[in-house]
């Protein structure tokens, strides 16, 4: 950490003299203290899950979510800071309401992306804000099919088939990378969501957490839903059986 | 083509000073009353209830038109303005500038059409400087159809604009609620319907130059003398891909001609018994006040 | 279709709307229709008017009602057709045209009149006809009429219209209800303009006035007995 004390990361508007933004890359440390997210995009549709860390046993089950919905057809899914995950998700549903308002249609995922990414830049610009601690999966099925994208800090995005963000990004990559993730169906890439999410919490031997999954495809009718409660069982007791397997 | 526009006497509201009921009427307010007032549509409805209506909108008196050839556009135009039922100008210009390759005639209120043609022509000649491109007709017709429309009809201007650019030659109306049509030729203005007539029957494919432009003038022609509100002279114009020719009056067919008679009384035709001149010129004694070795006491 | 559109200002209720236009779909495409008389009162100011208005690649417009109006409307929706191409990196669908018209014309409702047809092919569905009346609302027909020539042709249209039609017989189609109602409405006539949009582009149609299609027009006058040649008219005798 040679760049602490220089002063070239006191603000998101300056440069270090070998060019980077330290505010920027600092968000992303704080993406990689945050449970991990995944999205899988497979033949009919979308499924997101999340390692929720819960820092309190007197929290409430389901509280504090992660997965929000953008537009009936728009799922989030978000690692890092939780309040930034929240603004974040607004300013998703104010561009999906403006793009229904204006084409009286629902929005192509691209175009949501392409506004957040704009959105998120524009905070790595101004000494008087700072960049969101912020990696997003949006999962979609609009009029071009199933569609999964990553928006980082920075404010690039990617399209993905699987993706994965937060602690554990690199193991659950190695896992996603390990599937036919094309040829799974939507019920199929429940269970190895929560397969992979279970085991990148194994990993890290970390504290309680809850899974959040949700899906979007032809099993919802192209709605973006929570996965329903037996299958969420069925997935989750399948996936301890894994992991015990495994050890 | 109408010199002036009704003053809005005839109009819905005006702001007026008015004595609020309780002031001394003795002595006029300084105050003005605050909103519209109203009183005028009461007078105007009691009016009409008494069988004077409101003055009805003179229809416009003009004859402009427009015509493709082979080479290009010829543009024609009366030169008559009338205000009601006068000629108030008997050789006016009709035909305007809008770029060099570009010119526009206008029909309607003479001040609306005088304007609005050159503020498009100035905002043209920006357009071009910022582009740095040769302007195109298009342009000019796309500026002019947005402000028309934008005045939902208020603006009492109907165009003939015509022009020849890197796409060649163009012609159009422009009707003053900002719709527009593209034809081989146009007419506009009270006496289009006779100018119509002609180019009904005349107008040909393919035509040249001088077969254009004789066109041209029997339509304006057509409009002169056919139609009240058009008259004087004919004013031309004719736009190729190279060159611009403004033809002021290329016809004059209401010359005045020479009198035949004379109306001066010879000298001495009537007798007088008394001549007497007075001076016109009055003198004035002027005391000046104030100017003078006294200063002004200012202590 | 009008230049002026005080009238329907002034006159309350009572709409002039002088136009007949037309859309239909059939499998491949779509045919759009109008006939070519644009009117100044009772003066026709253009009588080879275009009402037939392109938006984008694939979707046209059908004008009916006031020619300022639906100009600058048509204008509007096409400069935000360019954006959206621009901004989507793909075609617009037909249904976000018509939805663009419909969201002008409904919330300027009191400013306009505007009676639109929008046509046109997409990937996403193929062929298909948006009917945008003058309040602004917005339907999704296989056929639609409009301007003041289509009441005439309605009860022909209904009889008339047959699902699985080919190009030709929907361009007959159109072509014989235009005919129709420019023979009936005084404010239509003039020529034939037809659009065939389909996949691969636009081709245009022309019918001119001289060649409409012709139906029943009467023949003499009735009653009148035709003399043959040489009879001797006799003045009918009077009884006194």
């Amino acid at each position: 950490m040679t760049s602490i004390g220089t002063g070239y990361d006191l603000s998101a508007s300056t440069y270090s003299p070998d060019g980077r933004i330290f505010q920027v890359e600092y968000a992303a440390k704080a993406v990689e203290n945050s449970g991990t997210a995944i999205g899988l995009r497979v033949k009919g549709g979308v499924v997101l899950a999340v390692e929720k860390l819960v820092h309190s046993k007197l929290l409430v089950p389901g509280a504090n979510r992660r997965i929000q919905t953008i537009d009936k057809h728009i799922g989030m899914a978000t690692s890092g800071l939780l309040a930034d995950g929240r603004h974040m998700a607004n300013r998703g549903r104010d561009e999906a309401a403006s793009y229904r308002e204006v084409y009286n249609s629902p929005s192509p995922l691209k175009i949501i992306v392409d506004r957040l990414g704009l959105y998120a830049q524009a905070y790595t610009v101004y000494s008087s804000v700072r960049p969101f601690g912020l990696s997003t999966i949006l999962g979609a099925v609009d009029k071009d099919g199933p569609q999964l994208y990553v928006i980082e800090p920075s404010g690039v995005f990617f399209g993905y088939r699987g993706a994965a963000v937060g602690k554990g990004r690199q193991l659950a990559k190695t896992e996603l990378e390990k599937l036919q993730i094309g040829e799974l169906t939507m019920r199929q890439a429940v269970k190895e969501a929560a397969r992979i999410i279970y085991l990148v919490h194994e990993d890290a031997k970390e504290k309680e957490f809850e899974l959040e999954m949700s899906w979007i495809g032809d099993e919802t009718g192209g709605v973006h839903l929570p996965i329903p409660k037996e299958l969420q069982q069925e997935a989750e007791a399948a996936a301890k059986a894994s992991i015990e397997v495994f050890e | 083509m109408e010199i002036l526009s009704y003053l809005n006497a005839c109009g819905g509201h005006r702001l007026l000073t008015r004595i609020p009921p309780s002031f001394d009427m003795s002595v006029p307010s300084v105050h003005l009353a605050s909103g519209f007032d109203f009183s005028n549509q009461i007078r105007n409805n009691f009016l009409a209830e008494r069988g004077i209506p409101l003055p009805k909108a003179t229809s416009t008196g003009t004859t402009i038109v427009g015509c493709l050839f082979k080479d290009g556009i010829v543009l024609g135009a009366d030169t008559r303005a009338t205000e009601g039922d006068i000629v108030a100008d008997k050789n006016c210009e009709k035909i305007h500038y809008i770029t060099e390759n570009i010119r526009c005639c206008g029909a309607g209120t003479a001040a609306d059409t005088e304007f609005t043609t050159a503020m498009i022509s100035s905002n043209m000649e920006l357009h071009a400087l910022w582009t740095g491109r040769k302007p195109r007709v298009v342009t000019a017709m796309t500026m002019l159809k947005q402000t028309l429309f934008k005045y939902q009809g208020q603006i009492g201007a109907a165009l003939v604009l015509g022009g020849v650019d890197s796409a060649g030659p163009h012609l159009f109306t422009i009707h003053p609620h900002g719709s527009t049509d593209k034809l081989p030729f146009v007419t506009m203005g009270s006496g289009s319907l006779a100018a119509m007539a002609v180019f009904e029957s005349g107008w040909k494919p393919n035509m040249d130059r001088a077969e254009a432009l004789q066109l041209v003038k029997d339509a304006i022609f057509a409009g002169i003398f056919n139609d009240l509100g058009s008259g004087s002279n004919v004013d031309a114009c004719i736009i190729t891909a190279t060159s611009t020719e403004m033809l002021r009056n290329v016809e004059m067919p209401n010359q005045r001609a020479e009198k035949e008679n004379k109306y001066e009384f010879k000298r001495g035709t009537t007798a007088w018994k008394k001549e007497e001149v007075r001076s016109l010129i009055t003198s004035e004694q002027v005391t000046l006040i104030g100017v003078g070795d006294e200063s002004m006491d200012t202590s | 279709m009008n230049v002026h559109n005080e009238i329907q200002h002034l006159k309350s209720g009572e709409v002039n709307l002088g136009t007949s236009i037309m859309a239909v779909q059939f499998a491949g495409g779509v045919i759009i229709g109008a006939d070519s008389r644009t009117t100044t009162g009772s003066y026709i100011a253009n009588r080879v008017t275009d009402k037939l208005t392109h938006v984008h690649d694939l979707i046209y417009c059908c004008r009916s009602g006031s020619a300022a109006d639906t100009q600058a409307i048509a204008d509007m929706v096409h400069y935000y057709l360019q954006m959206y191409t621009q901004s989507a990196g793909e075609r617009p669908s037909v249904q976000v045209a018509a939805s663009l018209f419909q969201k002008l014309c409904y919330e300027n409702k009191d400013a306009l009149s505007a009676g639109i047809i929008v046509a046109g092919w997409d990937k996403e569905v193929g062929p298909s006809v948006y009917n945008i009346p003058v309040g602004g609302g917005m339907f999704r027909q296989p056929w639609a009429i409009g301007g003041s020539g289509s009441t005439y042709v309605y009860g022909y249209c209904d009889s008339t219209y047959r699902e699985g039609w080919g190009r030709d017989e929907t361009i007959e189609f159109v072509k014989n209800t235009l005919a129709l109602a420019m023979s009936r409405d005084g404010s239509s006539g003039g020529v034939i303009r037809m659009c065939v949009i389909t996949e691969d582009g636009v081709e245009r149609l022309f019918v001119p006035g001289n060649e409409l299609p012709k139906f029943w027009e009467g023949k003499d006058l009735p009653g009148l007995v035709r003399l043959a040649k040489g009879t001797d008219i006799v003045p009918m005798a009077v009884e006194v």
